[in-house]
This record gives C-alpha cells, sequence and structure tokens, in this order.
C-alpha cells in the first residue's frame, strides 16, 4: 500500500508538470498582447518597458526555466493586470469560494442523490421511482447555466428569498454564507446528482438481488434493516467510485455557474484570465485545477480500499 | 460535463463472438419496447428534419432584424421575436443545425481518433501503449469542458475550433474504454488462432476485435454527443463559441440574457430547445446501455 | 435659441456673457475673489466664470444661471433635481455594485487603467485638483495657484490641515514624492503623461512650483486631476513603505474623504468613513460596500432586488436602462457622457484605400476609395443606431470632440459633415466608387469585443439594408482588438473612448499622425495608421498651447471638421453617462461629475 502509494503521487506530481509544461508552451501561442490591452487609454510604448519588466522579451526557453524554477520554490509569479498582485494571492482568495460552492453542492446532492436513489431501488417501478428517474435525466440534459438563471429569476427577481448573486465568506456567519451559495450550489450540483441518483439506484438494486440478501431476508431481517445496515454499505462502493468523476462534473458545472452568479472564484479567475490573456494567471489556475483533479482522484482510489476491503493495490 | 463512461454501468466483456445481424434486428426491437427511447428518437427525428430543411421551416430569415424588439409569441411569431427584431422560433430551427452539427461530428471524430488510438494502444501495449496511454492520463487530469474552454482560448472561436476542441476534449473517453476492451479480448482464443492462421494485425484488428469493441462505443458515443451539444452551448454562453452571426442555442440564450425579464419566451425556448435535445439522446442511450447490458448477462449466465 | 428671447432677457444674457469672460486668462483666480471660490457653496457669477475660464461655458448655461434661481447644475440632462440635503439621515451603508468588472484588481493610482477604478480612488485618494459637474478644475489638496506668465511655471499653494488615513500630515513633500514615484516608468505606467512636467520644487511646507518644458492647456483638468489624472493623485510614502505595493494597491492610503478599511480581490471593497477628512460636512456617508457584478443580468436583479442600491462601474448595458426607468424603485440619471464610438475603416485595405489624406475634400471625393468610405459613413442612419442599439440613449457622433467638452464641440456639425446621413448619396457614392448596389463588394470583417457584439450586429444589418453588402462580424477579446488595431491589421473595427474631458483627450490621442492609437505598431511600409492629415497635425499642436480660449475652440473645430469630412472613421455616437440608484440614495448634483462616482455628498434614508 505504501509503495503503491508512493508510486502514484510520483506519478501524480509527473503529470502535474507535463500540465504545466503544457500550459506554459501552448499559451504563448496565443494571439493577443496583453501589454497592449492594459495600456489601451494610457501608452502603447510603455507597453515595451513592462513587457521587459515581465520578462516576455526574452527566450522563450529562458522564461520557461525561470518560471519553472519560481514555481519550484511556490512563487506563481505576478498577474499582468495590476502588476503588483500575485497570482497567489488571486488564487488563495478565489479558491475558498469555489471550495464552498463545490462543497455544499456535493453534499447536498449527495444526500439528495442517495435518498432518491434508495427509495427508487427499493420502490422500484412505484410512481416515485419513475419520477426520480425522470428528473435524473432532466438534471443530466439541462445547462447548467440555464439551471441557474432560471433559479435567479424565480427565487432571487420574483420571490426575492434569496440574493441574486455574489457570495459571502463563511466567517460572516452561517446564513449569509448559506443563502449566497445555496442558488449556484444547486446549479452546479444538479448533474452531479443526477449521475449519483442512477449509480445509487442500480447498485443497491443489483445487491438487493443477490444472494446474500435473499439469505437476509429469509432470516426474516426487517426490510428497513436490510436496505441500511447490509445493503447499503455494499452498494456505495460503485458510487465511491465515481466519486472522483462526479467532482471533476462538479467543477466544471462551477466554471459557468461562477459566470452566472457572479462569484469570483477558480472558475471566473480562468475565464478571465484567458479573455485578458493574463499569462501568468492561466498558468496558475490551470496548475491548481490539475493539482485538484490529479489528487482527488488519487484520493478516491485510496477511498477504495478503505471502502472495499477485497480490493489491494500491488505496489 | 465529463468522462461520463465510467460513470456508467459498461459492459466489462461481451460476446466472443463478433455479432450477427440477427442480433443487431434484435436490439432495435427491444428498443422499439422502451417508450423514452421512442420518444427520443421521435424528437430526434423531428429535430434532424427542421435542421435538414431549416431554410423551408423556418418562416423568417434567421439573422434579419425586420420585426419590432421583443414581441411575445403570436401567430406571427410563433416563438416571440428577440431584442433585435429577429424571429426567434427562424434561429431556433436554425440553431438545431449547428448544435447537431457540432455534437455529433465532434463525436464522429474523437471516436474514430480515440478508436484508433484506443486499438494500438491495448493491442500492440509496449512503447506505444505508454506513450498514448501517458497523454491520455494527463487529459484525464482535467474536466472535458475545462479542456475544452482552454483550447478554445487557444485556437481561438469559431465553428471549426469549437470541433477541433471539443473532439480533442473528448479523446480519451473513447480510447480508453476500447483499449479496454481490446485489452481483454486480444489474448483470446480466436484472436490467437487468427494470428496462428497467418492474418495480418489489421485484419485481426479490422475483423475481430474491432466489432467487438462497437457495442461500447455506440453507447460511449451516444453519451458524447449529449455532453458535445451542451460543452458547445456552454462555450458559446460563456463567449468562446462558433461565428457570432450563427445562431445556436448556447448563444441566443447567452445573448438574450439581459433581456430574459422582459421576454420569458427568450429564456425559456432555447434553453427548453437543447434540454429537450440533451435529453432524447440521454433516453435512446439509456435503452441502449440497458439492451448491451441485458445481452452481456444473458450470455453470462449461458455460460454457467 | 438666442433669437427666441425677449429684449431683456437678451440683454441679461450679454451682460452676463461679457461679465464670464471679462478675466485673464492667466489670472489663477479668474478675476474672482478668493471667497467665491471657495466651497461649499459659490456664486452662480463664479461658477460661470469658471465654466468660461475651463472653456466649457455654452449658451445653455448662460440661460439657466438667468432663469433659474439656483446655482447651474450638472449637465442639462440631470434627470433628478437634488433632494434637500436636510430630508435625509447623514450615516448609513450605501452598497454599490460595480457594473462591467470581476474585481478591482488595483487602487494604486500609478497602476490603475480603468474608469471603474479611479472612480473608486477618487473617493478615497486627493490630488491637487477636482473637476466638477462642468469638467471645471477645482482645488482639492490645492487652495490656489498662479502661473507665471510665460505660463511655464505654475506655483500652487496646498491646503492647511490636511491628514491622510493614517495619519500623516500632508505637505509639498507628498507632492513631490508622488511625482518621483509617477515619472519613474518602473513604477508607474503613466510617467508618459508627466513627459512635460520637469519638476517640482518645494517653496515651503504648503507651497510648491511646478516648471513645465511647454506650456500646457489641460495642466489643471488631466494632469493635476485627482481621479482622472492618476499621475498626481498623491500618495502616501510610509504607507507605501511598510505595506509594500500589492498591498497598497488593495489598500491605499490617502486624503480623501473615505479609507479602505476592506478589500479582497473579487469581493469588493469595504470604504468607512474617514473622520479627519478636511472638509468636516463630509462624507455623509458611515460606509460604502463596493461589490463587482461582471454580468449584467445579476446586475440588475441586485439592484432590484434592493440588494445594491446604487451602479458604479462600467455603463450599465444599454438594454438595461428602460428596465430601470420602468422600475419605481430606482432613479436613472443621464447626462452627456465624455466619450465617442467609431467605425474605423482601415485606409491600406481594399476597397475604401485612400493612400493620402492631405488633399481637399472635394479631390479625394473623386478617388474610388474615398467615394467607398464616404459612402459607408453616409449609409449609417446614426438616430437609428442609438434607437437600436443604446435604446436611444446617446448622441449621433461626427468627430472626437465630445458634447461634454460643451464649450469645443460644435453642435451643428451634425448638418456640415460630409459624413451626415444621406442614403440616396451613400448609394450613388458606392456605385461610382465601383460597387453599384453592392454588386462586387469584398467580404470584409467587422472586429468588436464581445461586450460591442451586438451593436456590431446591427452594425452589420444597417449596411446590408442600406448599401447591400456583406460584412462578417469577427468578435475579439479586447487585449486580441487593440492589439490587431495598433498594427492596422483589420477591415473595419469598432472602438472608441471614455473619459475625455479636455479635447487633447480627443485630439492628441486619436487625430494626429504620431497619435498614440493611430497605427503605432503598423508593418513599416505603411507610411500612417488609419488617418494621417498635415493640417490637423498642424492645428492640434497650435491649439495644445493656445490658451486664448476663442482661439483655441476655433483650432479645435477646425481640425475636428477635417477628421470628420475625411473619414477618418465613420464615427457613431457620443454615449451618455447614465447612474442609476435606488430612490432611498440621494445623490446629489454636484457630485454628478460624468465619468464619476463621487459619493463625499451622497446620502441614503432609512
Amino acid at each position: 500500500m505504501t509503495r503503491y502509494l508512493i508510486r502514484r503521487t510520483i506519478s501524480a506530481v509527473i503529470v502535474i508538470w507535463a500540465v504545466a509544461t503544457l500550459v506554459f508552451f501552448m499559451l504563448r501561442a496565443v494571439p493577443g498582447d496583453p501589454f497592449r490591452a492594459m495600456l489601451a487609454d494610457v501608452d502603447p510604448q510603455a507597453a515595451d518597458e513592462l513587457r521587459r519588466k515581465f520578462g516576455l522579451d526574452r527566450p522563450m526557453y529562458i522564461q520557461y526555466f525561470l518560471w519553472m524554477g519560481r514555481m519550484a520554490q511556490g512563487d506563481l509569479g505576478n498577474s499582468i493586470y495590476g502588476s503588483n498582485v500575485s497570482v497567489s494571492r488571486i488564487i488563495a482568495e478565489a479558491f475558498p469560494r469555489t471550495l464552498s460552492l463545490a462543497g455544499l453542492a456535493f453534499v447536498i446532492s449527495l444526500i439528495l442523490a442517495i435518498s432518491a436513489g434508495i427509495v427508487s431501488a427499493v420502490r422500484k417501478n412505484s410512481a416515485l421511482d419513475h419520477a426520480f428517474t425522470f428528473f435524473a435525466f432532466l438534471g443530466l440534459s439541462m445547462p447548467d447555466f440555464w439551471l441557474g438563471i432560471l433559479l435567479i429569476i424565480v427565487f432571487a427577481v420574483n420571490l426575492q428569498w434569496l440574493p441574486a448573486i455574489g457570495y459571502v465568506p463563511l466567517s460572516k456567519g452561517f446564513w449569509p454564507w448559506f443563502s449566497h451559495l445555496i442558488l449556484p450550489a444547486i446549479a452546479a450540483g444538479t448533474p452531479f446528482s443526477a449521475i449519483v441518483a442512477r449509480m445509487t439506484r442500480s447498485a443497491m438494486l443489483e445487491v438487493l438481488n443477490s444472494e446474500y440478501i435473499k439469505v437476509a431476508r429469509a432470516k426474516g431481517l426487517t426490510e428497513q434493516s436490510i436496505v441500511f445496515r447490509h445493503a447499503l454499505k455494499n452498494a456505495l462502493i460503485p458510487v465511491v467510485t465515481v466519486m472522483g468523476i462526479a467532482f471533476a462534473l462538479l467543477m466544471s458545472g462551477a466554471v459557468i455557474v461562477e459566470n452566472v452568479f457572479a462569484i469570483k472564484g477558480l472558475g471566473r479567475v480562468l475565464i478571465q484570465g484567458i479573455l485578458n490573456r493574463d499569462y501568468p494567471v492561466v498558468q496558475g489556475a490551470i496548475l491548481v485545477v490539475a493539482v485538484i483533479f490529479v489528487f482527488t482522484n488519487l484520493l478516491v482510489d485510496v477511498l477504495y480500499t478503505v471502502i472495499d476491503p477485497r480490493i489491494r493495490y500491488e505496489g | 460535463m465529463t468522462e461520463t463512461t465510467d460513470s456508467l454501468p459498461l459492459p466489462g466483456s461481451l460476446v466472443e463472438t463478433t455479432p450477427r445481424r440477427r442480433s443487431s434486428w434484435g436490439w432495435l426491437r427491444t428498443l422499439w419496447r422502451s417508450k423514452p427511447a421512442v420518444l427520443g428518437l421521435s424528437f430526434l427525428l423531428l429535430l434532424v428534419i427542421g435542421a435538414l430543411f431549416a431554410p423551408a421551416i423556418a418562416p423568417y430569415d434567421p439573422n434579419a432584424q425586420d420585426f419590432e424588439f421583443l414581441e411575445a409569441p403570436s401567430l406571427a411569431h410563433l416563438l416571440g421575436t428577440d431584442d433585435l427584431g429577429r424571429d426567434l422560433f427562424s434561429r431556433i430551427v436554425f440553431g438545431a443545425r449547428i448544435s447537431l452539427f457540432v455534437g455529433v461530428s465532434t463525436v464522429l471524430l474523437s471516436s474514430v481518433i480515440g478508436v484508433f488510438l484506443g486499438l494500438l494502444a491495448g493491442y500492440y501495449g509496449g512503447w506505444i501503449d505508454n506513450i498514448i496511454m501517458r497523454y491520455i492520463d494527463l487529459q484525464w487530469a482535467f474536466p472535458n469542458f475545462i479542456i475544452a474552454v482552454y483550447l478554445v482560448a487557444v485556437f481561438g472561436t469559431g465553428l471549426e475550433n469549437v470541433i477541433i476542441a471539443v473532439t480533442l476534449a473528448f479523446l480519451d473517453d473513447f480510447a480508453r474504454v476500447v483499449r479496454g476492451m481490446v485489452l481483454s479480448i486480444r489474448e483470446r482464443e480466436y484472436v490467437l488462432s487468427a494470428r496462428a492462421l497467418g492474418a495480418s494485425d489489421a485484419r485481426i484488428l479490422w475483423r475481430h476485435i474491432l466489432p467487438n469493441a462497437t457495442a461500447p462505443v455506440i453507447v460511449q458515443a451516444t453519451v458524447s454527443v449529449s455532453y458535445a451539444i451542451l460543452a458547445e452551448a456552454g462555450l458559446s454562453f460563456l463567449g468562446l463559441g462558433v461565428k457570432p452571426s450563427t445562431p445556436t442555442w448556447g448563444l441566443i440564450l447567452s445573448d438574450s440574457r439581459t433581456f430574459i425579464s422582459r421576454g420569458w419566451w427568450l429564456a425559456v425556448f432555447p434553453g427548453l430547445a437543447i434540454t429537450l435535445t440533451v435529453l432524447s439522446i440521454n433516453f435512446l442511450g439509456d435503452a441502449l446501455r440497458d439492451i448491451f447490458d441485458v445481452r452481456e448477462y444473458e450470455q453470462e449466465e449461458g455460460g454457467h | 435659441m438666442f433669437q427666441r428671447l425677449d429684449k431683456q432677457m437678451r440683454k441679461k444674457v450679454r451682460e452676463m456673457l461679457r461679465w464670464a469672460y471679462d478675466f485673464d486668462p492667466k489670472d489663477p483666480l479668474f478675476g474672482l475673489k478668493k471667497e467665491e471660490l471657495r466651497g461649499p457653496r459659490m456664486s452662480r457669477r463664479a461658477v460661470l466664470r469658471l465654466m468660461a475660464a475651463a472653456g466649457i461655458l455654452t449658451m445653455t448655461d448662460v440661460l439657466a444661471a438667468c432663469t433659474a434661481p439656483a446655482p447651474p447644475t450638472a449637465g442639462e440632462e440631470a434627470g433628478q433635481a437634488p433632494a434637500p440635503q436636510e430630508a435625509a439621515r447623514p450615516g448609513g451603508e450605501l452598497r454599490a455594485g460595480w457594473a462591467g468588472t470581476g474585481e478591482i484588481r488595483t487602487l494604486d493610482p500609478a497602476q490603475i487603467n480603468q474608469v471603474l477604478q479611479f472612480q473608486i480612488t477618487s473617493n478615497v485618494l486627493g490630488g491637487l485638483t477636482h473637476i466638477n459637474p462642468d469638467l471645471v478644475a477645482e482645488g482639492d489638496l490645492a487652495v490656489d495657484w498662479e502661473p507665471s506668465d510665460d505660463g511655464l511655471e505654475w506655483t500652487f499653494h496646498l491646503r492647511e490641515g490636511v491628514t491622510f488615513h493614517n495619519g500623516d500630515p500632508f505637505s509639498a513633500d507628498d507632492v513631490i514624492f508622488t511625482f518621483n514615484r509617477s515619472k519613474d516608468p518602473e513604477q508607474s505606467i503613466h510617467s508618459r503623461v508627466l513627459a512635460n512636467m520637469e519638476e517640482i520644487q518645494k517653496i515651503d511646507d504648503l507651497t510648491i512650483k511646478i516648471i513645465l518644458a511647454k506650456p500646457q492647456a489641460s495642466l489643471l483638468v488631466k494632469t493635476l486631476e485627482r481621479s482622472s489624472g492618476r499621475a498626481m493623485t498623491i500618495v502616501n510614502k510610509r504607507a507605501l513603505e511598510e505595506m509594500g505595493t500589492e498591498q497598497y494597491g488593495l489598500t491605499p492610503v490617502g486624503t480623501g474623504p473615505f479609507k479602505v478599511v476592506e478589500h479582497q480581490l473579487g469581493q469588493g471593497v469595504v470604504l468607512e468613513r474617514f473622520e479627519d477628512y478636511y472638509d468636516p460636512e463630509r462624507p455623509k456617508l458611515d460606509k460604502v460596500t463596493i461589490i463587482p457584478i461582471p454580468e449584467p443580468e445579476p446586475l440588475a436583479a441586485a439592484i432590484e432586488a434592493g440588494d445594491i442600491q446604487l451602479i458604479g462601474g462600467n455603463a450599465p448595458a444599454a438594454e438595461l436602462i428602460d428596465r430601470f426607468e420602468s422600475n419605481p424603485d430606482l432613479v436613472v440619471s443621464q447626462i452627456t457622457g465624455p466619450g465617442f464610438q467609431a467605425l474605423w475603416l482601415n485606409p491600406h485595405r481594399e476597397p475604401y484605400v485612400v493612400p493620402d489624406f492631405n488633399k481637399p475634400v472635394e479631390e479625394l471625393k473623386k478617388e474610388p476609395g474615398f467615394m467607398v468610405r464616404l459612402a459607408i459613413a453616409k449609409a449609417i442612419d446614426r438616430e437609428d443606431l442609438i434607437k437600436r442599439a443604446l435604446f436611444g440613449r446617446g448622441q449621433p457622433a461626427f468627430g472626437t470632440i465630445n458634447p461634454a467638452m460643451r464649450f469645443f464641440f460644435d453642435t451643428g456639425i451634425n448638418d456640415t459633415s460630409e459624413q451626415r446621413f444621406d442614403l440616396a448619396e451613400a448609394q450613388r457614392l458606392l456605385a461610382d466608387g465601383g460597387y453599384p448596389n453592392g454588386e462586387g463588394f469584398p467580404p470584409l470583417k467587422l472586429m468588436v469585443t464581445p461586450a460591442g457584439k451586438r451593436e456590431g450586429e446591427i452594425l452589420v444589418d444597417i449596411l446590408k439594408k442600406n448599401l447591400n453588402i456583406e460584412v462578417e462580424l469577427d468578435i475579439k477579446d479586447f487585449p486580441v482588438m487593440i492589439d490587431l488595431f495598433d498594427s492596422m491589421d483589420y477591415d473595419m473595427l469598432r472602438i472608441g473612448s471614455g473619459g475625455d474631458y479636455d479635447p487633447d483627450d480627443a485630439l492628441v490621442d486619436w487625430m494626429q499622425t504620431s497619435s498614440k492609437f493611430n497605427g503605432p505598431n503598423r508593418p513599416e511600409d505603411m507610411p500612417f495608421g488609419y488617418f494621417s492629415d498635415a493640417e490637423v497635425d498642424e492645428l492640434v499642436e497650435m491649439e495644445r498651447v493656445e490658451t486664448n480660449l476663442d482661439k483655441r475652440k476655433e483650432l479645435v473645430q477646425r481640425a475636428n471638421a477635417i477628421t470628420s469630412n475625411k473619414v477618418a472613421a465613420a464615427f457613431l455616437f457620443h454615449p451618455l453617462d447614465i447612474l442609476v440608484y435606488r430612490k432611498e440614495v440621494n445623490y446629489p448634483a454636484v457630485s454628478r461629475i460624468p465619468g464619476l462616482v463621487d459619493l463625499d455628498r451622497t446620502t441614503i434614508e432609512g
């Protein structure tokens, strides 16, 4: 297990390095000059001076090694716009927002989805099952940004129950934080919960039809204890395997949903960085996203062995 | 919007013989029995007809700013007009062309390339497998949609670039599925015997291995089409989509965002068009998956 | 207008005008007494004199002064009369949404490059002068000033008893520190703004002398202005050293009415009342929270739901304004905006090549390339464009000089410009230029930013309908577009300017052969960028240093007319400056400065 972990960690680091390298060189193929844009209403010639300051006038391989060297020390550089702001700071401030959004979406969708999945499986082919199935399909098929817009119109503009946009950190109190995040969390979490609900349903069905549950039934255990004591635990194993993928789904949902709800999270940082050609910011954001995914996948694999003792990874 | 393959139960191993004609008719019959699938198919058929004959079906030029702004749906304008005085129904009909075209063409491209890579990696193994798999692992580290966003940013916007970006973003799904498939069957008896009889690699891949990969690839393709359509809509929504003058559903929604409180139809109909299309494809995909699963179980039970 | 007045009124107006202009242009106080210039309220006569001195006095203002009992207020279209100050209880918190941005990346004047940033620093930092609603420079940290006879040396007397937010007293040293910092290209992106300023001498703690290389008509309104000027916005030395530039960019320390107490990127800026502000009457509010909101729909939802009470930053999308106006909870205040938008036609590309603009217009009109150019400019019905693209919120443009510059703006240009809308003539010109009814017209691309997309679609439609030519829209992010604009790599491109308070902003920056926007990165074999005319170059050089207002006005208008007639660009419109707030906010007219959101006199109810 330890050897496996070490091996996986090393390969994760290599993947991250490769992503960083790819992003570095691809970005420099992008047309458009950020310094000219920034100094649009100031002075074109001053752009040259800034370019020199940022080292963008040097040969690309030198830029690359300098950048790698700094990155190894944890320095992601400064944003080109408002050049005194460090990328680490931008990301450090954006990250908790994305984490809040993704976390809340994760928890809410998981609770809803697993409950719906269990009900569907236990009451197979009931009206409820059909309804849940339909909503799961609908959730997978609705563009998340559209759902976000509809939620704003209904709950913020018409009913005025919840704020339309923005983000309030948890430190300002639970309700302000929650009330700002609940609509975006629903919009971002819907496709995710649809998948988990479907997954739970089919896994539960499979377990409920298995031999040992039949044995348990024969022993006269209550349906309740069968479902919760025995079936659920085993049914959750395949659910955990999709967690990594589902989390990725949630994060991409967050990219768009943050744009609908004006939450300056990682997704917005990334999109704005791309639109502005703010190289250091895009590099930094992509890198952080890569780190998150690589390690989520690693975590999921490890979690898998914990939940299902039958699985052993060989070094 | 990402690696859905693994999120849905896919057959690990399939029939060991090449599929016969009878079975392909068989699954069509099964398909016919699934009500959602039939519903989805009908809607898609309607959509394809609409897209193909858009100029005949759309009552007006989708780009002509000839009418009053923001007119509510009426007989003259079935779905109302937008903020520039264009007929929304005509725009949505023409929009179907782009959505379907992007959906189908990206999936065709990425399945062909992905299947090819998967076959190479799975069949030859060794350094070929290593290189291909390292690349796929790299892509695996990211959600497809974020990859597509990034690639459009690098290549620039426009129909071709969106297709390239979405194609590349979905490549790894197919390669993964096919590689796993090939790994599981390349040591099977009939493959080994074909090789012993001196069949060329190309022939073995084409005649014996590829047919076995059809089923999972078809299921994967259906899922991918729906995700590609959503991806295109999302890119358009973020301003990273196809040409600005081309009406696409995502773009219509994005452009009219500021008008939705003055014209609900602007928010509802394009969103509905995307949702119904993707829903239909998902119904279809679900039915197909069931069919292949069923076949697998039957086969296994028969073998016991 | 003047003709329709009765005799007595005419006499009154004439007297008022004569009085307004009766001062020595070199007189720092414009022949006024110091007391007349001091705040908080100036006499009607003093305001007129100041407007005349700044070159922005119009007949409308004089008339208003003669008829209205109150002193003239912000622009002629200012929506709402200010509610009496006493009606509102001082204090309270104002939450403002900042449109068009996801975050306020920097508030360090040396790094600021957007209007929406200096809108905030105008509330936090100070400068020697500050413009008022009529674009007149008034003293901020300077109480008065006097130029030398040659206009090269300016002595400024600084305000006494001013302190920074951190308690440091403000003195001449701070002005010099700011000057040295801003002049250094390593530290400031505005170093070139100070190119004409040779040095600042300290006479004593509260007196400085500025030495110029050449006389400069725009010194007070542009270079020394506290918000739009940026180069001489006063920064605090100790705070900069203690915080470092990164933190200072987020929470700058200045002498303004509000201090920054919290600033998280993407989260917003929290301002609090500065207790020791030099005017004890200001600010009225206890707290201001600024929340960046980039998307139009969430912005609209937020102000409608009352999450925010005022919209600052970039102008809210035109399509939202009708919706806001129909909402009884909201106030929409519109005044003339200081900017222009234009459609640039690359004169080095077919089908509108003009190899040389240095010919009389009549001569140019015989060249097919120029005919096509003029045809396009004439085929655009500005009223129609403004109605559809801006929902009526704009004024037709025929040059870079905008109507907010009042005195310099030629109100007759709508009727005299060669570019004025005339469809039959446009079609005839296009035919004579080689494309009868648009036949054979090459496929061209019109470049716009994502935000300019809607307007671009309308322009494409207008050209198609009026000239039967097909133009394809090409959307580029702003950084890419500006790059291509500078290297003259486009067919048609829609770009313009905002925050132009002085004719120099419009002419020096845009219309000279050496202007900073005029194809600075064009290929070497291209003799000029989008426009080059020797007469315009000369006229602009003359107006820059002309201190006689009438003469300067004449030079400015002549230059502007040539650029219009020779189609330096197809000018489209001057946008309106629109401020939206909820009805519980009292935003007084004295604060209604075009392009700015000064909150020091704003109050809020309940």
